[in-house]
């Protein structure tokens, strides 16, 4: 059985539905991301778990113990905001040691207890220290420490790195993972920023206008796209329209070239249905082995330096693709205009 | 010619206006402190020597003092958790609250007194019975007591309201509710040990108005005829010359004194309350 469940878990502020029959099973120890642009319900979702909205309909279940209406301090749930929340007129240490002295834990343990958490988040010089004498980075990761000094059955997290610069949060994410996996405790991640959703997870659920649209590893999210909403969010991608050449060789056509896919729904397509393709950027590359799949003729349109990467802007017919090729000093880059083959195999053709 | 361009860049006119408006509060200041030490050129200090040896001055005084503090506790009771409440769940009811708030200075002080005397001097009984819930509450010492602070913390309401309100809205109030929520807290502790700390300056400010203000007040003191401070110095201003002024000038020493230490508390939480 699973740890943490969330069952058919709806949520509507009046007419609107926010969050529309949420299902989710989490492992213990497991981390999920929740991913979506703004207003996607995931921090609706979050915001359940937590105890701060109660849902419309459906229940969530830890532990086997339905907590669907309890209040958010019976929860044993710990939480962390994009905006620190850290209490102004308390020390490091007393912000930490917050939790504990409500739950009455005796002095002496309380304070072995902080000093383990100060330790865990590396800011031992820093423990009389007040929120505002901090960085930001510094307040985010007492804000860590504070939530996981009460052992809490859940980490929340709603967007914790969102206000922090590119740098400090990128070294912040590495660290949270690296906690989490160390004390295996259950956590919730939401972000709007896939990069940081597909560098953390176990699991990713990336949901769109209050409905899940895909759940799986960052693995399966950026290859094994479902649907376009998540190929299109999840990186970057190129779209174009085809026509259904073949179904049961998985041939298409754009623009009279012939493309190949191994995209397993296309068995129950029509000839001549029009479909939508998709391709990663990173999955060109020019056609130095005559026998891929597809090997096409192109027309080399632009050419942008993006420092480890190159892109390159091709023409296939009269649609544009972007192509990703990693940048090295002895690389030979094309003239702009010149005719070039460039290839794909038929796993990178999506058709969505 | 550096002196001469300095006197252009002087703002003659600024400072012209900041002396006038400083007169104004100072003169009748000086008046007061020059009047209240004039009675016996031999001895300077004796308006305010016969003042402090008034034994009703110090009754009376401490008297005010203690319903001061009971109008700050009950005000701090009321208004601290429904304007937290008002903050993080009710915002729409922002607007009437504050239109309530604003009552007593539409409303004077004398139509709260008749209010407070018609209501309360006669006693509560059950309806349609002889049962009495409660006596009349201006026929004894503890209940006109109660009646006047009631009074009063209606009075200070607007001040003390419009403080705590301001000092909400220097912290992310819901934010740290659902930290302290998160991490098993109820709602007395958060109160408690998060909302009040953090307004800490302008529950200071808040409640030296409340001071200032009841310690002064004569309309509700002299119709519940109480023997509070402001009935005295009235009293006492109609039938002698010097020990008001000294008295007055006394009065604007401890309010200074009053705003003085209030500088000094809230310096480092005006720092702190800065950083965010």
């Amino acid at each position: 059985m699973s740890y943490l469940s969330l069952t058919n878990v709806t949520k509507q502020f009046g007419d609107t539905v926010v969050v529309d029959s949420f299902n989710l099973e989490m492992e213990k120890g497991e981390f999920v991301s929740f991913l979506g642009p703004s207003g996607c319900g995931k921090t609706t979702t979050l915001r359940m778990v937590a105890g701060f909205e109660v849902p419309t309909s459906g229940t969530i279940k830890l532990d086997g113990v339905d907590i669907t209406d309890k209040a958010p301090n019976q929860r044993n749930v710990g939480m962390i905001f994009q905006a620190y929340a850290l209490f102004p007129n308390m020390t490091v240490a007393q912000n930490i040691g917050f939790g504990l002295k409500v739950r009455k834990m005796p002095s002496e343990e309380a304070k072995e207890r902080v000093n383990e958490m100060i330790s865990l988040i590396n800011l031992e010089k820093h423990a009389h220290k007040y929120p505002y004498q901090l960085s930001g980075g510094q307040q985010q990761r007492v804000s860590l420490a504070r939530a996981l000094a009460i052992r809490p059955d859940v980490l929340l997290l709603d967007e914790p790195l969102s206000a922090l610069d590119a740098k400090i949060r990128v070294s912040l994410r590495a660290e949270i993972r690296a906690i989490q996996k160390r004390l295996g405790i259950t956590a919730i991640f939401v972000t709007h920023d896939q990069e940081e959703a597909l560098s953390i997870s176990d699991r990713i659920v990336v949901m769109n206008v209050g409905e899940m649209e895909q759940v799986g590893t960052p693995f399966e999210i950026y290859n094994f796209p479902k649907t376009q909403f998540v190929a299109n969010f999840v990186g970057s991608l190129n779209n174009a329209d085809a026509e259904v050449v073949d179904p049961a060789n998985g041939i298409l056509a754009m623009d009279g070239v012939h493309f190949k896919t191994a995209d397993e729904g296309m068995k129950n397509r029509r000839k001549g249905e029009q479909v939508k393709i998709s391709v990663r950027p990173e999955r060109f590359s020019f056609a130095v082995e005559p026998l891929k799949d597809n090997v096409v003729e192109s027309t080399i349109e632009n050419i942008t330096f993006l420092g480890s990467v190159v892109r390159i802007q091709i023409s296939i017919g009269s649609t544009k693709f972007n192509m990703d090729t990693f940048n090295n000093p002895f690389l030979e880059l094309p003239a702009i205009g010149a005719k070039e083959k460039v290839m794909c195999s038929k796993e990178a053709v999506l058709v969505l | 010619m550096s002196f001469w361009r300095r006197l252009r860049k002087f703002p003659f006119l600024s400072w012209l206006w900041l002396i006038i408006g400083a007169l104004y509060f100072v003169l009748p200041l000086i008046a007061t402190l020059e009047f209240s030490l004039s009675w016996d050129p031999e001895l300077p200090l004796k308006a305010y020597q016969r003042a402090f040896e008034d034994n009703d001055f110090w009754e009376t005084f401490l008297y005010s003092n203690a319903l001061a503090v009971a109008t700050i506790v009950v005000s701090v009771i009321l208004i601290v958790p429904t304007a937290y409440w008002i903050r993080l769940r009710l915002p729409e009811a922002r607007r009437l609250v504050e239109f309530i708030t604003l009552m007593p200075f539409v409303v004077p002080a004398i139509i709260l007194v008749f209010g407070l005397i018609r209501i309360y001097s006669s006693s509560l009984d059950v309806p349609f019975t002889e049962i009495e819930l409660m006596p009349p509450l201006t026929n004894f010492k503890m209940g006109t007591n109660i009646l006047i602070v009631a009074g009063y913390t209606v009075l200070a309401m607007p001040y003390m309201y419009r403080s705590v309100d301001t000092g909400m809205r220097t912290v992310d109030i819901r934010t740290l509710t659902e930290a302290a929520q998160s991490l098993g807290a109820s709602w007395f502790t958060i109160i408690a040990r998060i909302i009040l700390p953090n307004i800490r300056s302008a529950l200071l400010s808040g409640a030296l108005l409340t001071f200032a203000i009841v310690v002064g007040e004569v309309t509700l003191a002299s119709f519940l005829g109480v023997d509070a401070f402001g009935p005295y110095l009235f009293l006492i201003g109609q039938h002698r010359a010097y020990e008001p002024a000294a008295l007055s000038f006394v009065t604007f020493l401890l309010t200074w004194l009053a705003m003085g230490l209030i500088q000094l508390f809230t310096g480092g939480q005006g720092q702190a309350a800065g950083a965010h």
